[in-house]
């Protein structure tokens, strides 16, 4: 008597849904699954990217970029500025944060201001900072001069380790409003009633931050991280455009890696192998972060 | 108490201050002559406000052409997004048939995936289309991070919408599509605004694509324009660059300024029980 | 012939089966309950005869039409969801007309439709307002004017007083009988309160995992339980379920639990020796007087009543009601009894099948529903 099939009315809908979804399908396979594939299938080519012309190679490009010291430098480099810049991101997003859920004045207004550099175009952000870490007419010597923190004028970009530390700070700036936003949608989630609760028990503010408040951002918190570190590790033009990767390749991660291999080295085949590897590398975080999500869902 | 307020507020805005100060430095080099750049110590106000820099801007170099393709490229990247985005995630979340799932952890993936895997095969296949260097190039490749946003963003809000509000319309009579555009649409259109000012955002920032699809001025977007200006100059003009800058975040400014009363708007809830 | 009904209807959720071989045959002009409690299948089955969810299997029909591949708009029902689902962007006004629009009704015959049904249902003064600037009760009679303004077959409602709070519920139970009496229409209706059951149905059908566990007027359903999920799911306090076991001796069929053995007559046919359960309604328990020794342990007072319970030795606790004057201290020992031609008698397990013979007539029906509340 079971009849396993859909009524037509049900299937009718599920033929509706199939072609609202149809468009997004075909431009998904079109300008992701095509190029996803083909940049596997490239990274066994050798390939010169001005005739894009090549030869089969196999696996050759894979075994000549895990051999080359390049690689390596540029992965850890690419770990330094991550960690670097994530870490600023969550301390000082968590910090302001909380200082902005508190009653200040014109609250709105100081909001808007701080999320403002997370609006701008890095291009914007980068000119900016450019002019202002300017050697000789910027405002960043002047000021170190003036309160004593320098005793002549520095150069921000040219130099290591200067030249690291000014592209995780300018990458903090510009990322951390993102940190700001999600934690503080979280905080006014919380109930009063714990906070009450906790100072009934007695608790301090500092008590009250660590029993009340961090345990309820943590999930937040752990969503943040990942996501921010899947788009800190791929993470291109700013640092494009701060140093292009030097001095030489100090600042170089793998993203300008890829970009010089592909059209300054005009390797193709070599860019593709390394563009796979790093997408295999931050496919762990992408699970772990696909997972979470997933646990939210339900 | 009240003096312990005044010092939080001090601290607290001194802060925002300190973070914001780059875009006011930004501002006042914009706005002051040129020889006033070079003063030392620098001044913090202007002592001559000049806008001959805007006027230089505006007249003597690319900008407008690349302000002009920048709108041209984010507007009709945005529209064509948010149009597939829109049906496609009613379908994501109203919608059941076998491989559902799988696509919508496909949009989370590509929602996290890097620029540069895909922009070499991309390259190829505009070059090879006869695609390179037109706006149109740019459109198909800013697709490739857009849809995955708007759908994923566009995905929580229609999430948000009462499915018994579609029920109903489809009790009263109407058909799916029609419960569509009588019901669903106008309770996503808040989520449908803020993410094509998201979108817009996103595609009016994008700087990696540009760089290496388009090498053209007809074509050039203010991105790469912009930092052209900078790169191709023997002496850096900061004044204008800064000016530049000003006039490159206008648009975000208004669309910013939009996404603050719909950001407060609440996500989903809907009109059932008030 | 029946207005509404279910023909072997089933309904599974990947491994998870909703709703499992349904059979329910619903008269022209009658409101029916489906009551159970929360995850039961009763919205489930709701759903599926408004057309918003799809049966794996079975037929549903609306008069003499299989329904199962008619849109939900075709089927000539009306629906009131537990949310009221109105849309927020429409004013009370077009709210109603909505579906009156969807029907191509002519748009100059729609105001005075409308207006026809505000009336009705106290709306009239709200028609240009939008459902947030409402009250919930409110919200909940314009939900009610969408699915009267046209008319339809038949009335489905889901759980559609749930949220207002007790006074006003109280007020709109009454009113929708009211409207039920003068509209004539078969209504269809969900919930898990018994008492709205109880006091509004002609019929209730009592759900449980999926499975139809007893239709029947509502009487019926509280004096003679089809098994024993539905003797502990009606009534207020529940009723007293002893565990135990049925043997026929001398006198007839006795059953024996701990502290107790009680002479049960009138078993039916199926009726076999073993693992049995005792069912006594607290009314049916006499506290005060009888053969069975136990301990006062509760005492709740609700002013023209007293709720007592009370634990045999060793044994189960027993709830009994008693009139309010009558009072007992807590720890005092009290003799209790069984009012014998009422207990109710079920094969053992979770939904083991009344054991007792068919009652004849409805010999204490009215005191009895009153007692449900």
């Amino acid at each position: 008597m079971d009849r396993p099939t859909q009524t037509r009315l049900e299937r009718s809908y599920a033929l509706l849904g199939l072609v609202l979804i149809a468009p997004t399908v075909l431009v998904f396979c079109a300008v992701i699954v095509y190029p996803l594939v083909s940049a596997i299938y490239l990274s066994l080519f050798d390939i010169f990217t001005p005739t894009l012309e090549g030869s089969w190679v196999g696996l050759a490009n894979y075994r000549e970029l895990l051999a080359k010291g390049e690689f390596w430098v540029s992965l850890r480099t690419n770990l330094i500025w991550t960690v670097g810049t994530l870490t600023l991101q969550i301390v000082f997003g968590v910090g302001m944060a909380l200082v902005l859920h508190q009653n200040i004045l014109f609250r709105s207004l100081a909001r808007s201001l701080i999320l403002f550099p997370y609006f701008i175009s890095t291009v914007v952000a980068v000119l900016v900072w450019k002019w202002l870490f300017n050697d000789l007419y910027g405002i960043m010597n002047h000021l170190m001069i003036t309160v004593g923190i320098l005793d002549f004028p520095i150069d921000y970009l040219g130099t290591m380790p200067n030249a690291m530390i000014s592209v995780i700070l300018v990458g903090a700036w510009k990322y951390f409003p993102f940190v700001v936003i999600a934690v503080l949608a979280r905080l006014q989630t919380i109930p009063d009633q714990l906070y009450e609760a906790a100072r009934i028990d007695g608790a301090g503010p500092i008590a009250r931050f660590w029993d009340v408040t961090l345990p309820q951002l943590r999930e937040v918190l752990v969503v943040i991280i990942m996501l921010r570190a899947i788009w800190d590790f791929k993470e291109f033009d700013l640092i494009f455009l701060l140093t292009g990767g030097g001095p030489v390749i100090s600042t170089q991660t793998l993203p300008l890696l890829v970009y010089k291999e592909a059209f300054a080295l005009n390797q193709m085949g070599m860019a593709s192998a390394y563009a796979v590897i790093m997408m295999l590398i931050m496919l762990v975080f992408m699970i772990l972060y696909i997972r979470k999500t997933r646990e939210g869902d339900q | 108490m009240k003096l312990r307020s005044i010092l939080f507020n001090l601290f607290a805005w001194s802060i925002v201050l300190m973070v914001a100060f780059p875009l006011f430095w930004m501002l006042v080099t914009s706005v002051k002559p040129q020889f006033e750049l070079f003063r030392r110590p620098p001044t913090f106000l202007p002592e001559t406000w000049t806008f001959e820099h805007y006027a230089r801007l505006l007249y003597d170099t690319n900008f407008l052409v690349y302000f002009r393709n920048s709108l041209v490229l984010s507007t009709t990247t945005t529209i064509v997004v948010v149009v597939i985005a829109t049906l496609g995630c009613y379908s994501l979340v109203r919608f059941r048939y076998r491989g559902r799932e799988s696509l919508a952890f496909l949009v989370l993936f590509t929602y996290l995936l890097p620029s540069v895997v895909l922009i070499l095969p991309l390259y190829l296949m505009l070059v090879q289309l006869g695609l390179s260097n037109t706006i149109f190039s740019l459109v198909i490749a800013y697709t490739t991070f857009a849809l995955p946003y708007a759908l994923w963003l566009l995905r929580s809000f229609m999430a948000g919408i009462p499915e018994d509000l579609e029920n109903a319309a489809l009790v009263d009579g109407a058909t799916r599509l029609g419960a569509f555009r009588d019901v669903i649409l106008p309770q996503l259109l808040p989520g449908i605004i803020s993410t094509a000012l998201f979108t817009f955002i996103l595609s009016w920032n994008e700087y990696l694509y540009a760089l290496v699809l388009v090498n053209s001025d007809n074509a050039r977007p203010l991105t790469t324009g912009v930092m052209n200006m900078l790169i191709s100059s023997f002496n850096i003009e900061w004044s204008l660059l800064m000016a530049a800058s000003v006039m490159m975040s206008v648009p975000l400014i208004i669309a910013f300024a939009f996404l603050q009363s719909y950001l407060t708007r609440g996500f989903g809830a809907g009109g059932v029980k008030g | 012939m029946a207005d509404v009904s279910f023909q072997r209807v089933r309904k599974a959720f990947g491994s998870f089966t909703a709703v499992s071989d349904l059979n329910l045959e619903i008269d022209q002009g009658e409101f029916v309950s489906l009551l159970g409690p929360s995850g039961c299948g009763k919205t489930t089955t709701l759903r599926m005869l408004a057309g918003l969810e799809f049966p794996t299997s079975g037929d549903i029909r609306i008069g003499a039409r299989v329904v199962n591949d008619v849109a939900p708009g075709d089927r000539d029902i009306a629906m009131v969801f537990q949310s009221y689902a109105l849309y927020p962007h429409m004013t009370v006004e077009q709210n109603i007309a909505y579906p009156l629009k969807k029907r191509g009704v002519p748009k100059a015959e729609r105001p005075a439709m409308v207006a026809k049904t505000a009336e009705l249902l106290h709306l009239s003064e709200l028609l240009k307002r939008k459902p947030k600037q409402l009250s919930g009760g409110q919200q909940q009679r314009v939900a009610l004017g969408r699915a009267l303004v046209r008319d339809p077959k038949v009335f489905l409602l889901d759980e559609p007083l749930s949220n207002l709070d007790a006074k006003l519920r109280t007020y709109m139970r009454a009113e929708l009988v009211e409207l039920h009496r003068r509209l004539g229409r078969t209504m269809v209706y969900v919930t898990h309160d018994q008492l709205e059951a109880m006091t509004m149905s002609d019929r209730i059908a009592v759900m449980e995992g999926g499975i139809l566990q007893q239709f029947a007027p509502p009487t019926e359903v509280y004096n003679a339980p089809a098994n024993r999920f539905v003797a502990g799911f009606i009534g207020t306090p529940g009723m007293n379920l002893i565990d135990g076991a049925l043997a026929q001796e001398a006198g007839g069929w006795v059953f024996r639990g701990p502290g107790l053995a009680q002479a049960v007559p009138d078993l039916g046919p199926e009726a076999t020796s073993g693992a049995a359960c005792l069912g006594i309604r607290p009314e049916d328990l006499v506290i005060g007087d009888g053969p069975i020794e136990t301990q006062v342990r509760l005492i709740e007072q609700t002013g023209h009543e007293n709720i007592v319970v009370v634990e045999i030795a060793g044994g189960p606790r027993l709830t009994g009601r008693v009139p309010g004057h009558r009072l007992w201290r807590l720890g005092e020992p009290v003799r209790c009894g069984i009012n014998a031609a009422n207990v109710h008698v079920f094969a053992a397990g979770p939904t083991g099948v009344r054991l007792n013979a068919p009652i004849q007539g409805a010999v204490y029906s009215m005191q009895q529903s009153e007692a449900v509340q």
